[in-house]
């Protein structure tokens, strides 16, 4: 049983608004030992020591700078109001600010922080530690990893959920956990975030995949407004209907947040009389992380794609990108293979001639951000993957770790410290094992080194090692027997790259996927591909070269000769032509807005015979026409009505020349100038009435943004009657509007005025003698009335 | 009083509202699977764009019913019987701003251009819901770090630019919450430049245990 609120008990006795609770709390510590032993009469196995912000970035706020000493002195009032049998956990709250990647403080920063904090504690003695009401992962790591590297004692953390069931940084529960318990948390769960019966949801879904105790402290309830007043309204009583639900869904130490009172922890210790903490309901979790997100490893579920692009190996432009420090390209190829079905990421940053572990570093930060999806930390070089595991916001993979000596003495401990999976590569200090019964030995021993570290099967996967089927016949299948041993016998997650076994054939991506095909049937998990490469179907030679059944693959060579001298195949289905006329095809795509045929249409409406003049006329326009009242009616919205003006824009383009040879219409001359007031920048309205103008035959001369009035006025000199149209979005230039019709009234320039934007009104437009376009077809429907 | 800055703030672009901004009417708009799709794909290429930073600044105020003074090097004051209404009973309020980066913007500003507009209106409305949603994101944080002081937010924000809450109050905004810093400058007109920059502000009230 933990305590419950500190801060609200502190303040029912007197505590101010705006002090620094820690020094008030040093200067009262009577008040502050009277809340710690009603906590421990209440029936409080453990009580939280009030260094909640006892931090270096919260105490200087405050003008404090003995950290430590803040933290000792607590901890001691905390110690003496316990007693002998009620325990004392150092409470390490948030900095208040965001760490690397999420925010400015830096990883080693916060970490050095909370160290500062940790060693306070110590000197006092406390029993265990508490990390609490985190919202950043990152921050809960930095804290842990402080905690472990100053202290081996008992320590907890706990999350802090939204309504949403996420932290504020995104974080789920499930994630939270996976992360926090292989980095070393002793126990985990959640604080604050709202009332018991929201806790309860977010217990449930961690309860499945923890491997440690299940921590609840939730507030009592949320806060309400009563009588003009904002309460937290739940009473001990109805706080403690809640004691029974938390110990079944699978909490073992439970306790009180903001607005629960030691009554809180007396129903609750009352209600839980006799009951004995709930174990974790699993020794280990196979699992990946990242700060947003996870990958579990076990049971039955689709092969796992882990994209292989992120790897300047052979790849120029990735070089030189990380090369100049950019992490541009590597973004923008970790969003594509997510798009593209990877669920973990492979990160290499192996360039000749850079700082391996400073590019892995910022990597690591910049796919943080930009992806959510866990990564694999992939180099052979130690300091590197030491690097990444330090900062990598979750639980990472790390490929590989082989027998050879060096890796085994040096990476099984790194990998031990952060708790990350790694992935045993079948390699010795002597060479690359041929047979599987040569491999099955490596991996053992590789195993068993693991285990001293106290890993388990689950935290490991095993590389099938695949070798070029050109240079080694039988590799492939050495490979499937790996895999099967490894997964149906050995019981651990396997993983291949594929690639290697073509190396030298042809058709390669044949031989790739029919290999992915035959390594799942072995129970192959998971697979590092390029997810971007269209995918082949199986093949029976490819199958046959695979499982050594085709000497010299004469076969399947035979079978590719063949596939390359086929003429290329029709289209396996081809698309009935949809019985149309080119005319109303022609209608058709610009309704629909089919930007990618509308070229080829208006040919064939040519090639029917159809001319340019009235395939404008009578066809796009009256089209366009039916856009806008669509749009008018609301059944389109704007992407549809802005992908019609496209449509029409590529349709004008292709017949533009043909009109001006042939008739060069009246429509033609009727102009339109377009600018967006002095001052104003905001122009994407006027850009999308321009294109509908255009579309309408209009001639539009485009003056820009932030337009000076004379400017404008010198262009309305240049035509015949113009319309003006001006825009504005923000009330303090759309006065400009006016300035620019007086000039252009007190000079006598033969023009008419229509007005829009946002804070633009139709009864403004008119008291500047203007007209009103709320949208661009309105604007369409003014220009061509004012041109009339 | 110090600014607390937001690097990255993690915003799922919010669907619903970017559809409606962009003008879906629920049970009368009909959108083809492959022009939602379409439009899908550009709120995911966009939200890839928008660098999403912010600002906050906590700070006691007075208020006579007109202007909102804050408490700070010259005691700037925001004219606004709204706001002044708005921060009843508070003695703190937060001032607050998102950005949605120049990334974005500048993607709009070449679409727009003519290479693709209708990706640019995508682009623009999910700039703006995110960059919106980013000033959710930091009352919500604000709040939670209240909460252990037994305070909260009031639920509305008001934003200069509306009703009588003049936009020339956004030089205050800019300059307290040193937005120079997350790379955002203002015009004479007071207008945020990137484009897709807001500011806000809400009260601290005290939360009361029964």
């Amino acid at each position: 049983m933990l305590d419950g609120a500190t801060g609200t008990e502190l303040q029912k006795r007197g505590m101010p608004a705006g002090v620094c609770p820690e020094q008030w709390c040093r200067d009262n510590p009577d008040v502050l030992k009277s809340v710690h032993a009603e906590y421990v009469a209440a029936g409080a196995d453990v009580i939280y020591t009030a260094t909640f912000g006892a931090n270096r970035l919260k105490l200087d706020q405050h003008g404090i700078t003995d950290v430590a000493g803040v933290n000792r002195s607590l901890a001691e009032l905390a110690k003496e109001s316990a007693g002998k049998k009620v325990l004392v956990a150092g409470d390490i709250g948030p900095t208040g600010s965001f760490v690397e990647p999420f925010g400015p403080l830096a990883f080693e920063e916060a970490v050095s922080v909370f160290k500062e904090q940790v060693r306070g504690l110590v000197e006092a003695r406390v029993d265990l530690f508490v990390i609490e009401t985190m919202i950043d992962i990152q921050e809960a790591r930095a804290a842990l990893i402080a905690v472990r590297e100053v202290s081996k004692a008992f320590t907890m953390v706990t999350m802090t959920f939204e309504k949403d069931g996420r932290t504020l940084n995104g974080t789920d529960p499930v994630t939270a956990l996976i992360t926090l318990q292989s980095l070393g948390a002793d126990a985990v769960g959640c604080n604050c975030s709202a009332g018991p019966a929201q806790m309860l949801e977010i217990i449930k879904r961690m309860r499945p995949f923890a491997a440690v105790p299940l921590i609840a402290k939730p507030n009592a309830g949320m806060p309400v407004l009563k009588k003009g007043k904002t309460v937290f309204d739940m009473q001990a009583a109805e706080f403690g209907a809640f004691a029974k639900k938390f110990v079944r869904s699978g909490v073992g130490m439970l306790g009180g947040c903001c607005g629960t009172t030691p009554e809180h922890i007396r129903v609750l210790r009352r209600k839980l009389s006799g009951a004995a903490p709930v174990p974790p309901c699993r020794g280990s979790l196979s699992a990946l992380s990242s700060a947003r997100a996870h990958v579990i490893l076990e049971g039955v579920r689709p092969l796992i794609t882990v994209g292989e692009c992120i790897n300047p190996t052979g790849k120029k432009a990735l070089q030189e990108d990380l090369r100049q420090g950019r992490v541009t390209l590597a973004r923008s190829l970790a969003q594509q293979q997510v798009e593209h079905g990877a669920v973990v990421l492979d990160v290499n940053a192996g360039v000749p001639g850079i700082d391996e572990a400073k590019t892995m570093r910022k990597l690591i930060a910049a796919l943080s951000l930009a992806v959510n999806v866990p990564l694999v930390i992939d180099s052979s070089t130690i300091e590197v993957v030491d690097a990444a595991l330090r900062l990598y916001p979750g639980r990472a993979l790390i490929n590989s770790i082989s027998a050879e000596k060096a890796k085994l003495e040096r990476l099984l401990p790194l990998a031990a410290r952060y708790g990350a999976m790694f992935i045993i590569l079948p390699l010795n200090d002597r060479e690359v094992p041929e047979t599987f019964l040569e491999r099955k030995k490596v991996i053992a021993r590789i195993v068993k080194a693991g285990q001293r570290y106290g890993y388990r099967k689950s935290d490991m996967v095993v590389d099938g090692l695949v070798m070029s089927v050109s240079a080694h016949p039988r590799a492939a299948l050495e490979t499937m027997k790996t895999i099967r041993w490894a997964s149906q016998v050995l019981g651990v997650n396997t993983i291949c790259g594929l690639s290697n076994v073509s190396f030298g054939m042809p058709e390669r991506a044949l031989m790739n996927d029919t290999l992915r095909a035959l390594l799942r049937k072995n129970g192959l998990s998971m697979v590092i591909e390029n997810p971007l490469r269209k995918k082949t179907r199986p093949n029976r030679y490819a199958a046959d070269v695979l499982r050594a059944k085709d000497k010299d693959a004469l076969r399947y060579l035979a079978f590719c000769r063949g596939l390359q001298q086929k003429p290329s195949q029709p289209a396996a289905a081809v698309k009935k032509e949809m019985v149309l006329s080119p005319a109303e095809k022609v209608r058709r795509s610009i309704l629909d807005g089919n930007r990618e045929d509308i070229a080829a249409v208006i040919e064939t409406a040519l090639h029917a015979g159809i001319a340019p003049e009235p395939l404008v006329h009578d066809i796009m326009i009256p089209a366009m026409s039916e856009v806008g009242d669509l749009f008018d009616k609301k059944e389109y919205f704007l992407p549809q009505l802005i992908a019609s003006a496209e449509t029409m824009k590529i349709a004008f383009g292709r017949l533009e020349p043909l009109l001006r040879s042939d008739s060069a219409p009246k429509i033609r001359e009727r102009v339109v100038i377009l600018a967006t007031v002095q001052g104003d920048i905001h122009d994407i309205g006027k850009n999308i009435v321009a294109l509908m103008l255009r579309n309408h035959g209009f001639s539009v001369v485009d003056l820009g943004k932030d337009v000076a009035a004379a400017a404008i006025l010198d262009e309305i000199k240049k035509h015949i009657r113009p319309v003006v149209g001006l825009s504005a979005l923000m009330t303090t230039t759309m006065v400009n509007m006016k300035q620019v019709i007086a000039a252009a009234q007190q000079e006598k320039l033969s023009c008419r005025f229509m007005v829009g934007g946002a804070v633009v009104t139709r009864s403004y437009a008119h008291s500047l003698g203007a007209e009103y376009a709320a949208d661009s077809v309105e604007a369409v429907r003014v220009a061509q009335w004012l041109s009339d | 009083m110090n600014v607390h800055f937001f690097n990255s703030i993690p915003v799922i672009p919010p669907s619903k509202e970017i559809f409606s901004r962009l003008g879906q009417v629920q049970g009368i708009t009909r959108i083809t699977a492959a022009r939602r799709a379409e439009v899908e794909r550009y709120i995911s290429e966009a939200s890839a764009l928008v660098e999403l930073r912010g600002a906050a600044l906590r700070c006691n105020i007075r208020s006579d019913g007109e202007t909102v003074t804050i408490a700070s090097e010259n005691n700037p004051a925001l004219k606004s019987a709204a706001l002044a209404n708005l921060l009843d009973g508070c003695a703190e309020m937060v001032m607050f701003a998102a950005t949605a980066g120049e990334t974005i913007v500048n993607a709009i500003a070449r679409d727009v251009l003519g290479s693709d507009v209708t990706r640019a209106v995508v682009f623009d409305a999910v700039a703006s819901e995110m960059t919106d949603a980013g000033l959710d994101w930091i009352m919500r944080y604000w709040n939670q770090e209240l909460r252990r002081e037994n305070k909260t937010l009031t639920k509305r924000r008001m934003s200069a630019g509306y009703g009588d809450f003049l936009l020339e109050n956004q030089k205050i905004f800019h300059a307290l919450l040193d937005l120079n810093c997350l790379g955002v400058t203002i015009t004479p007109q007071y207008i945020l430049v990137p484009e897709k920059s807001v500011t806000g502000v809400a009260g601290i009230l005290s939360v009361q245990g029964e």
